[in-house]
């Protein structure tokens, strides 16, 4: 966090108590460790995340929160309770887990007035797999082979999140190159996440050269990713302490050079779109999600952006590289699918300059880390936790280590998890065909919410 | 000024790979898509121990591709990598209990459906890759279907998950005779890197029958490729491959 004593990135989290939470405070996550409940809260204001032991006897919404993230197949996440919508005429029409409208195992339930959506109730822990139980006990190095394939797409955000908490709990001295060549991989997976979402919308409205030409210049993406950093969804580049892969000087001039190439012929697709009013008629006014809607429901990233809600987490809450470098903050007003996807449009562009930023003012000290005195000198009765901005949004991860340095916690908040509300919300209203424009514009992704 | 798609996407010229006339090149396979290899002095014991899905076995001194992860964990062990250029041959490869002669029921038109029974997402998007300009599926005569009973192979990705086993068989069951299973990725042939998690049952080929598997974290689209050539029975054996 900005001015920070220490400068590692990730501030030790503030304990306060639940009477002290006042009303510009945000819910964002609550888990369980030791036998105990605690909440991560986050102060708007003061850009600070705060963690409150939760009393045994909170009620039932908290439990039902708690219990949200056994892992039961199915579960469905309702708006609110007794919010049912039933009457002559209602339908309910079952979506998934099997379809290739959602390339992932995950369903929903449709209730449908002849072609209008009145409520979506998104299902999800259909491919839960437990990552955050399979991780305890075990060295965080091997944890993090865990952490990154949990969300593939996002693998990137992930162990970075994972690494950054260990090494503070550790207090490992991590080499600002480091640092920096992390948020490179960052911005590229940001980059080719945003033209996949950009893509598939393309394929939605069945433009079809165009969503080619996109998933080409994707598909170059995940080449530089391959060529720079051994892998093309970034699995395996993070350690602990450091980073495996060394970007030259040399390497990294070719590198900004391709990606700002990349962006100029995406800059010059998207004036092809904007020129396209087929495709512009299916995003516009689609799926709205209203600001007030938006801080209600918690939606992060781009889809909280899309509603003119003004949070990045690569502001808001800064790691190293980020305090130094120029990032744009991209918001739009209008909290349609158009709007969202002109953040996504935006937010490419911004990655391109911050890229070129980064790479250009790289600090030349070493990448390997010291992992030397592992465990020793480390807390092991603190939690340590980090936010990173993933492509989706807003990423957590609270972690706490034993005295052999093994993971005994360990807690992960998707972003996809909070978005699915948002939405559901959104789509009420909107037609059964509008479905597709509004699941892609938020980037969501079964495999991180279930994780 | 009107804007014209057509004259946008000829001006791109041709972006498709010449696999599978052609070997594939450095770019197209990349990096992480190349097995360890044991040097002479590799230390076999060390290597199980470090590997953490044992993939390496050192009572037979063999490395299973299908746990193998590419997480290169092994190296300090003395197992070596490919350096970066050279391309060895790809790994997709037909299961002992594959009898059927696919070549001639499946020539020309193959049409496949991708299930999901809990993957990270990274396989299903290397799999929604291969209809992008640079592999171009469809100039093969292969096709995507969103149905079962259009499917003639089923793309299992993920590491098969309590909840979608039986919707797993479900989906096998109401697929038409003759039909292929293609396993895709470590999790789906082994469990890979989630073989000890909570949410993982067994191997895919435990809950269906299953005709190729195709080794990787992910498997890069060309690998993937290989294994539907692989299935259609238009790739046989080692000597046929480019």
């Amino acid at each position: 966090m900005r001015g920070e004593p220490g400068g590692s990135g990730t501030a030790r989290i503030e304990r306060r108590n639940i009477e002290g939470l006042s009303e510009n405070m945000q819910l964002s996550s609550v888990f369980q460790a030791g036998g105990f409940a605690y909440a991560l809260v986050s102060d708007t204001q003061a850009n600070k995340t705060i963690l409150s032991e939760l009393p045994p006897t909170l009620g039932e919404e908290f439990g039902t929160l708690l219990r949200g993230s056994d892992a039961k197949a199915g579960i469905s996440l309702e708006l609110e309770a007794g919010g049912k919508v039933e009457g002559y005429g209602v339908f309910e029409f079952p979506y998934g887990p099997v379809s290739w409208g959602v390339p992932e195992a995950g369903g929903f339930r449709l209730l449908t007035y002849g072609e209008r959506v009145l409520k979506v109730i998104p299902q999800v822990n259909f491919k839960k797999r437990g990552v955050e139980q399979g991780v305890l006990g075990c060295e965080p190095e091997d944890a993090l082979l865990l952490i990154e394939r949990s969300a593939g797409n996002f693998s990137a955000s992930y162990s970075t999140c994972f690494v950054t908490a260990v090494e503070d709990l550790l207090g490992l001295e991590v080499p600002s190159k480091a640092k920096w060549i992390r948020a490179v991989a960052i911005e590229l997976e940001r980059i080719h996440n945003h033209l996949y979402v950009f893509g598939r919308l393309a394929e939605a409205a069945s433009q079809n050269v165009a969503a080619a030409q996109t998933q080409a210049l994707r598909e170059r993406v995940l080449r530089l990713n391959s060529k720079h950093f051994g892998h093309r969804y970034l699995f395996g580049f993070n350690s602990l302490g450091g980073v495996r892969r060394d970007l030259r000087k040399e390497e990294r001039g070719n590198l900004t050079n391709d990606v700002r190439l990349i962006a100029r012929e995406f800059s010059g697709l998207v004036e092809y779109f904007l020129s396209s009013r087929i495709f512009l008629d299916r995003l516009q006014a689609t799926a709205r999600l209203p600001r007030g809607d938006a801080l209600v429901l918690g939606a992060v990233g781009p889809s909280a952006r899309g509603s003119g809600i003004q949070w990045d987490d690569r502001l808001t809450y800064p790691l190293e590289p980020y305090e130094d470098i120029y990032v744009n903050l991209e918001t739009e007003p209008g909290g349609d699918t158009m709007a969202r996807t002109m953040v996504r449009v935006r937010e490419i562009e911004s990655s391109t300059i911050a890229l070129r930023e980064l790479l250009d003012r790289m600090p030349g000290d070493g990448t390997e880390g010291n992992t030397e005195g592992h465990g020793v000198g480390g807390r092991t009765e603190d939690f340590a936790f980090c936010r990173i901005e993933s492509p989706s949004g807003d990423l957590i991860q609270v972690a706490q280590l034993d005295s052999q340095g093994r993971v005994s916690n360990l807690h992960i908040r998707p972003a996809s998890l909070v978005n699915w509300l948002p939405f559901a919300k959104s789509l009420e209203g909107n037609v059964f065909t509008d479905f597709q424009f509004a699941f892609e514009s938020f980037g969501l992704s079964f495999a991180d919410s279930d994780r | 000024m009107p804007k014209s798609w057509v004259v946008r996407g000829l001006k791109k010229g041709v972006l498709t790979t010449g696999y599978p006339d052609a070997k594939p090149t450095s770019e197209e396979l990349p990096d992480r898509s190349q097995p360890p290899v044991p040097a002479p002095n590799a230390d076999w014991t060390a290597g199980e121990k470090r590997c953490p899905t044992g993939a390496i076995r050192a009572g037979e001194e063999r490395i299973d591709l299908g746990s193998c992860i590419y997480c290169r964990l092994c190296s300090s062990a003395g197992f070596a990598f490919e350096e970066e250029g050279r391309v060895t041959a790809l790994q997709a490869s037909l299961t002992a209990g594959h009898g059927k002669a696919t070549g001639q029921i499946f020539g020309m038109s193959f049409h496949v459906m991708m299930i999901d029974v809990g993957s990270c997402n990274a396989c299903n998007l290397e799999v929604l890759n291969l209809s992008n300009p640079y592999y171009d599926l469809s100039r093969l005569g292969i096709s995507f279907t969103n149905s079962p009973k259009h499917a003639d192979a089923l793309i299992v990705v993920g590491a098969l998950n309590p909840a979608m086993t039986d919707i797993l068989k479900r989906t096998y069951e109401s697929m038409p005779e003759p039909k292929l299973v293609i396993s895709v990725g470590a999790c789906a042939i082994s469990g890979g890197i989630f073989r000890r998690a909570e949410g993982f049952v067994s191997p895919v080929g435990d809950a269906i029958p299953v005709d190729v598997t195709v080794p990787g974290c992910p498997p890069s689209p060309l690998q993937i490729l290989e294994g539907l050539l692989l299935a259609t029975g238009r790739m046989k054996k080692d000597d046929d491959r480019p």
